[in-house]
C-alpha cells in the first residue's frame, strides 16, 4: 500500500492541473480560515455583510473597499466569508449525502434481492430528477435559509453515491476474502465495514469530489434566485442577485459595475474549478486508465 | 421494436399516476388554511365571510379525508383547474399556457448547439488523443464546466448587451411585442420563432433570435462541456475495440473508420446521457430565464418559490415531472434505436 | 520445390515506444509464405506472434513502429509503400481473422452490411451484386440459410457462425495470404474442427497460403507444412511440421512438445516448462531462453545464438541443439 500511495503522489504531483487545484484549494482554506482576521465581524453574525452606506447604488472599488459596494454592503466582505460559506455548504452536504449514499447502496448491494430491486427503482426516480428544479420544490416547502437548502440538496444528493458503492459492493462481494470472512462466521455489518468498504472508498471519494463543485454552483444559484441565505448573507450566489438586478436596469452602462459581477464571479468559477480539478486528478492518479 | 415502444408507452400513466401522488402529497402537507391562497385569489379571499370560506374549503375538499381529495384533486386537475396563480396574476393554467411555448423554444433551440459542438469537439478530442488539440479541448471543458451557468449568463450580459448593445434580455422589444398581441397576428404553434415566419413577419423572427442568442448561448455553455466530455471517452473505449481493428485490417479509409464504424457505436452512451441533458435543459431554463429576465416556465417557477405561490408550484412540478417521464420514454426508445442489441431484450 | 514464395519477411523489428520504456515485441523475424501452403507460427502469449501479424498489415497500435525490415508481397515491400496503396492491399491481397468473432464484429452493423462493405471497397460492383455475392459467400462457409442470416447482426449468431461470417469477410476479395490469428481459441472444439476443415476446403479451392498463429501445437500438427517457433520476439525454430514434431532440436519446442499430455505412455506428473515468459521490459542477457532452458550451459548466459541451419530447411536458434537430440535419444531409448 506504501508504494502504491507513493507512486499516486508522484503522478499527482507530476501533473500541472492537479498541482493548480490543490494550489487554489490550499488559498481558498486559508481564506476561509483567516476570514475573522482579514474581515473582522461587525455584528453578532459574522456572516451578515456588514452596511457601508445608506446608498443603494454600487459603488465602485475604493479606499476601504477593495472589491466595490453593492446595495450598501462591502464586496470584500461577502467574498471572504462567501468562502467560508461555500466550504459550509459543500462539505456538509456532500459528507452527508455521500453517508447517505454509502448507507443505501451498501444495503442495496450487499443484501441484493428484493431491497436491491426496492432501492434501485427509488434511486432512479431520484436520480431523474434535475437537481435544481428538485431543490426549489424543497425549499419552497422547507422555507427559507441556508440550512433548509442544505437538506434539499442532501435529500437528492446521494444516488450517486449510492449507484457506485452498489456497484463495487456487487463486485466485492464474490471476492474470496469476503467468501473467506463470511466462512469463519464474521457479521454481515463487519464484513461490510471492515473488508469490503475500504476496498470500494477511494471511487467514492473521487466522485465525492467532484460533485462537490456542482453543489456549490446549485447552491449558489438557490441563493441567486432569493431562495436560501436571507438579503446580505455572505454568500456569492446572493452578491450575484444584487449584480443581476443592477445589470439589468443599466443598459449601455452596466460595464461600470463589471466589480459587482466580477469578484464574487471569479471566486466561485476558480472555487469549482479547483474542486474539479482536484478530483480529475485523484482519478488520473489512482487509475490512469480511467484517465480517457 | 415496436412492441419495446409500447410496452414503454403503456407504463406512461402508471409512472404519472404516481408522481401525481407524491405531488399531491406535498400539497397536502402545508395544511387547509394555507392551502386557500392556493385556489382563492387573495384579494377576493380576505373578503369572504367563514360561511363561504367553507363552501371553498367543501369545494377543494380540503376538509375530507385524503383519499377523497386526492380523487377531487385530480378531477379538478384534469378539467383544468389548476388554481390560482399569485405570481400570475391569473389561474394557474393560462399562466402556463402564456408561458410554456418560451420555454420550450428555448430549450429546444439550445439543443442543436449543445449536440453538435459537444459531439463534434469530443470526437475531435478523442482522435487527437494527447495532442495539443485535445489537451486545449479538454481545458475549454472542464473550465466551461466549472463556470455555473448564471455567472456566465451575467458575464454575457454584460458584453452582449450592456457594452456592445447586440443581444438584449427579455423575450421580445417592445413593438414586436405589441405586434405578436395584435389581432392580425395568427398564433399557428405559440411558439414565436415559428409563427412570426408562418405570419411572413420577417422582423419579429429576427427580433425574436436577437433576444434568444444569448440564452441560449448561456444555457447551452454547460452542457456541451460535459456532452463533450461523455463523447470524447466513449469514443476513445470504441477505438480501442477489436471492431475498429478489423475496419482497418479491411482496408477502409481511417476517415471511414472513425465517422462510421466508430462513431455509430461510440454515440449509444452519449444519446443516453443526451436525453437526460435535454432534461437538464429545462431546468436549466429556471436560471437562464431569471438571468435574462425572460417570460417562461423557468422564471415563473422560481418566482413562484420566492414568493410562495404554492399552487405555480405544483402546476410547475408537474409540468417538469411531465417532461422527465416523456424526455425518459424518448431516450429508451432512442437507445433501442442506436443499439441493435437493446432491441430484442 | 523451388517456387517463390507469396509472403517473404525479412528481418522484422517490431518496438512498441511506451512511457515505461522500449518493448522489442518481434525482434528479427524471418519466414516465408508459399501458395497453397500453411505456415503455422506458434507460441506462448506475448512472443509477438499476433504483433507480427499487425505488423504485416501495418495496423499497428500508435505506440507500435517497424524499425527494421522488410515485409515482401510478390516482390513489393510493404513496409515501404504509402498509406494508401496499402489499404489497397488490406483486406483484398491479405486479409486477417481474428480470434474473438463477437468483438471482432462491429455489433451496430449487419452481418451483410460490413461484409459488403468489404466487397465495395475493393472491388467494382454495385450494393445489389455486392449483396448476392455476400450471400454466396455466407453458404459457402456453411451457414445455412444465408438469405435470412445476412440480415442479421453478430450477436444474433451463434460462435461458430460468426467466425464462419468473418471468413467470409475475410474471403470476399479472394486473398492471396489469409492470416488466421488463434481463429479457433474462442469455440468450442466440435466448432473448432468444423473451422479448420472449412478453412482447409477454401485453401484448396482458392489456393491461397495461410499463416496460422496459434498458441496451440495440436492445431499446427493438423493444418500446417511448414511451422515457426517464437519466443520473446524471435524465432527459435523453423522447420516443415513433420521434422518439428519428430525432430525437434531447440528446447523451447522440446519443452513445448513434452508439455503435450499422452495418454499412450504411463506419466506420473505432467511435463511443464520452469519459469514464465520473461517480461518485454526486462529481458534476461544472452539467450532470452536460458532461464528456462535445461540444457543451459555458461556460454548462454552472455551470448545470443544465431540462427542455423541444421537439416533441410530446419533452422534454429542455439548452440546446444546436439543436446536435443541426445536427451531424444534417451527417451525413445526409454519406450524400448
Amino acid at each position: 500500500m506504501r508504494v502504491e500511495t507513493k507512486r499516486m503522489l508522484r503522478r499527482l504531483l507530476r501533473n500541472p492541473s492537479a498541482v493548480l487545484g490543490f494550489s487554489l484549494l490550499i488559498f481558498f482554506t486559508l481564506v476561509a480560515i483567516f476570514a475573522p482576521l482579514i474581515c473582522p465581524p461587525q455584528s453578532y453574525d459574522p456572516y451578515m455583510i456588514p452596511i457601508v452606506t445608506w446608498d443603494k447604488t454600487p459603488q465602485p472599488p475604493s479606499e476601504g473597499h477593495p472589491f466595490g459596494i453593492i446595495d450598501g454592503r462591502d464586496i470584500f466582505y461577502g467574498v471572504i466569508w462567501g468562502t467560508r460559506t461555500a466550504f459550509k455548504v459543500g462539505l456538509t452536504v456532500t459528507l452527508t449525502s455521500t453517508l447517505v449514499g454509502l448507507v443505501i447502496g451498501s444495503i442495496a448491494g450487499y443484501f441484493g434481492g428484493w431491497f436491491d430491486e426496492v432501492l434501485m427503482r427509488i434511486t432512479d426516480v431520484f436520480l431523474s430528477i434535475p437537481y435544481i428544479l428538485a431543490a426549489i420544490v424543497m425549499t419552497a416547502f422547507l422555507g427559507m435559509g441556508l440550512d433548509k437548502v442544505m437538506i434539499s440538496l442532501i435529500i437528492f444528493g446521494w444516488m450517486g453515491t449510492a449507484r457506485l458503492i452498489r456497484a463495487n459492493i456487487l463486485q466485492a462481494r464474490e471476492e474470496q476474502y469476503v467468501l473467506a470472512a463470511k466462512a469463519l462466521g464474521v457479521s454481515d455489518f463487519l464484513v461490510i465495514t471492515k473488508h469490503i468498504l475500504p476496498n470500494t472508498i477511494f471511487p467514492v471519494l473521487i466522485q465525492a469530489t467532484m460533485r462537490i463543485g456542482s453543489l456549490v454552483i446549485t447552491a449558489a444559484a438557490l441563493s441567486f434566485l432569493g431562495l436560501g441565505a436571507p438579503v446580505g448573507y455572505a454568500d456569492w450566489g446572493a452578491l450575484l442577485n444584487f449584480a443581476r438586478n443592477w445589470l439589468l436596469g443599466a443598459s449601455g452602462e452596466a460595464l461600470k459595475y463589471w466589480y459587482a459581477i466580477a469578484y464574487p464571479g471569479t471566486a466561485m468559477v476558480l472555487f469549482v474549478l479547483a474542486w474539479n480539478l482536484v478530483g480529475d486528478a485523484l482519478r488520473d492518479a489512482f487509475d490512469p486508465r480511467l484517465r480517457g | 421494436m415496436l412492441t419495446y415502444v409500447v410496452r414503454r408507452l403503456l407504463l406512461l400513466p402508471l409512472i404519472l399516476f404516481g408522481l401525481s401522488l407524491i405531488v399531491f402529497g406535498m400539497i397536502q402537507s402545508l395544511g387547509p388554511d394555507r392551502l386557500l391562497a392556493a385556489y382563492v385569489n387573495p384579494g377576493v379571499l380576505d373578503k369572504l365571510t367563514p360561511v363561504q370560506l367553507e363552501k371553498i374549503k367543501q369545494k377543494y375538499g380540503l376538509n375530507d379525508p385524503m383519499m377523497i381529495r386526492y380523487i377531487k384533486w385530480l378531477k379538478n386537475t384534469l378539467q383544468g383547474d389548476l388554481g390560482w396563480s399569485l405570481v400570475g396574476k391569473q389561474p394557474v393554467k393560462d399562466a402556463i399556457l402564456n408561458r410554456l411555448p418560451w420555454t420550450v423554444e428555448l430549450a429546444l433551440y439550445s439543443i442543436v448547439p449543445v449536440v453538435f459542438v459537444g459531439v463534434w469537439l469530443g470526437v475531435i478530442a478523442a482522435v487527437n488523443r494527447d495532442k495539443f488539440l485535445d489537451h486545449f479541448v479538454r481545458i475549454f471543458a472542464v473550465v466551461g464546466w466549472s463556470f455555473p451557468d448564471f455567472v456566465f449568463g451575467l458575464i454575457v450580459l454584460m458584453v452582449f448587451y450592456s457594452i456592445l448593445g447586440w443581444f438584449p434580455p427579455g423575450n421580445l422589444s417592445l413593438w414586436a411585442d405589441q405586434v405578436i398581441k395584435s389581432p392580425e397576428f395568427r398564433r399557428f404553434t405559440s411558439i414565436v420563432t415559428i409563427d412570426a415566419l408562418l405570419n411572413g413577419r420577417f422582423d419579429v423572427f429576427v427580433d425574436a433570435l436577437r433576444h434568444l442568442v444569448a440564452p441560449i448561448l448561456t444555457l447551452s455553455w454547460l452542457w456541451w462541456a460535459y456532452l463533450l466530455r461523455i463523447t470524447r471517452s466513449s469514443m476513445l473505449e470504441v477505438l480501442t475495440k477489436e471492431y475498429i481493428r478489423t475496419a482497418r485490417a479491411k482496408g477502409l479509409a481511417e476517415r471511414v473508420v472513425i465517422n462510421k464504424h466508430a462513431r455509430r457505436n461510440a454515440m449509444i452512451p452519449v444519446v443516453t446521457v443526451g436525453g437526460g441533458m435535454v432534461i437538464q435543459l429545462f431546468a436549466g431554463t429556471v436560471i437562464v430565464e431569471m438571468v435574462f429576465n425572460r417570460t417562461g416556465m423557468g422564471s415563473f417557477t422560481a418566482t413562484a418559490a420566492t414568493q410562495l405561490d404554492y399552487a405555480s408550484i405544483m402546476a410547475s412540478t408537474l409540468f417538469y415531472s411531465l417532461i422527465l417521464v416523456i424526455g425518459n420514454l424518448v431516450i429508451d426508445i432512442l437507445y433501442a434505436v442506436v443499439d441493435p442489441r437493446v432491441r430484442l431484450g | 520445390m523451388e517456387k517463390s514464395p507469396v509472403l517473404s519477411v525479412k528481418n522484422l523489428k517490431t518496438y512498441f515506444y511506451t512511457e515505461d520504456g522500449i518493448v522489442k515485441a518481434v525482434d528479427g523475424v524471418d519466414f516465408d509464405v508459399y501458395q497453397g501452403e500453411t505456415l503455422g507460427i506458434v507460441g506462448e502469449s506475448g512472443c509477438g506472434k499476433s504483433v507480427t501479424a499487425l505488423s504485416i498489415l501495418r495496423i499497428l497500435d500508435e505506440k507500435g513502429r517497424i524499425v527494421e525490415g522488410q515485409v515482401l508481397l510478390d516482390a513489393v515491400d510493404l513496409t515501404k509503400i504509402d498509406e494508401q496503396e496499402m489499404r489497397k492491399i488490406r483486406g483484398k491481397d491479405i486479409a486477417i481473422i481474428f480470434q474473438e468473432p463477437m468483438v471482432a464484429l462491429n455489433p451496430v452493423f449487419t452481418v451483410g452490411e460490413q461484409i459488403v462493405e468489404a466487397i465495395m471497397l475493393h472491388q467494382k460492383v454495385d450494393e445489389k451484386a455486392a449483396r448476392v455475392m455476400a450471400i454466396d459467400l455466407l453458404r459457402k462457409v456453411g451457414i445455412p440459410e444465408p438469405e435470412k442470416r445476412i440480415d442479421q447482426y453478430p450477436h444474433e449468431l451463434s460462435g461458430g457462425m460468426r467466425q464462419r461470417a468473418m471468413i467470409a469477410m475475410a474471403l470476399s476479395c479472394k486473398p492471396k495470404v489469409l492470416i488466421a490469428d488463434e481463429p479457433t481459441t474462442a469455440l468450442d472444439v466440435t466448432i473448432q474442427a468444423q473451422i479448420m476443415e472449412l478453412m482447409k476446403e477454401l485453401q484448396r479451392e482458392y489456393g491461397m497460403a495461410i499463416m496460422l498463429i496459434t498458441h496451440d501445437l495440436g492445431l499446427i500438427a493438423e493444418n500446417a507444412d511448414r511451422v515457426v517457433v517464437m519466443y520473446a520476439g524471435k524465432v527459435v525454430e523453423y522447420a516443415d511440421v513433420k521434422t518439428l514434431f519428430n525432430d525437434p532440436k531447440h528446447p523451447y519446442t522440446w519443452g513445448l512438445l513434452h508439455a503435450i499430455p499422452r495418454l499412450d505412455i504411463e506419466q506420473t506428473r505432467l511435463y511443464n516448462i520452469p519459469g514464465v515468459v520473461p517480461d518485454p521490459l526486462h529481458f534476461p542477457a544472452g539467450c532470452k531462453f536460458h532461464p528456462r532452458c535445461e540444457f543451459k550451459e555458461e556460454r548462454c548466459t552472455r551470448e545470443e545464438p544465431e540462427l542455423i541451419n541444421v537439416g533441410e530447411n530446419h533452422t534454429v536458434r542455439c548452440f546446444f541443439w546436439q543436446k536435443v537430440d541426445e536427451a531424444k535419444m534417451r527417451k525413445v531409448g526409454e519406450f524400448m
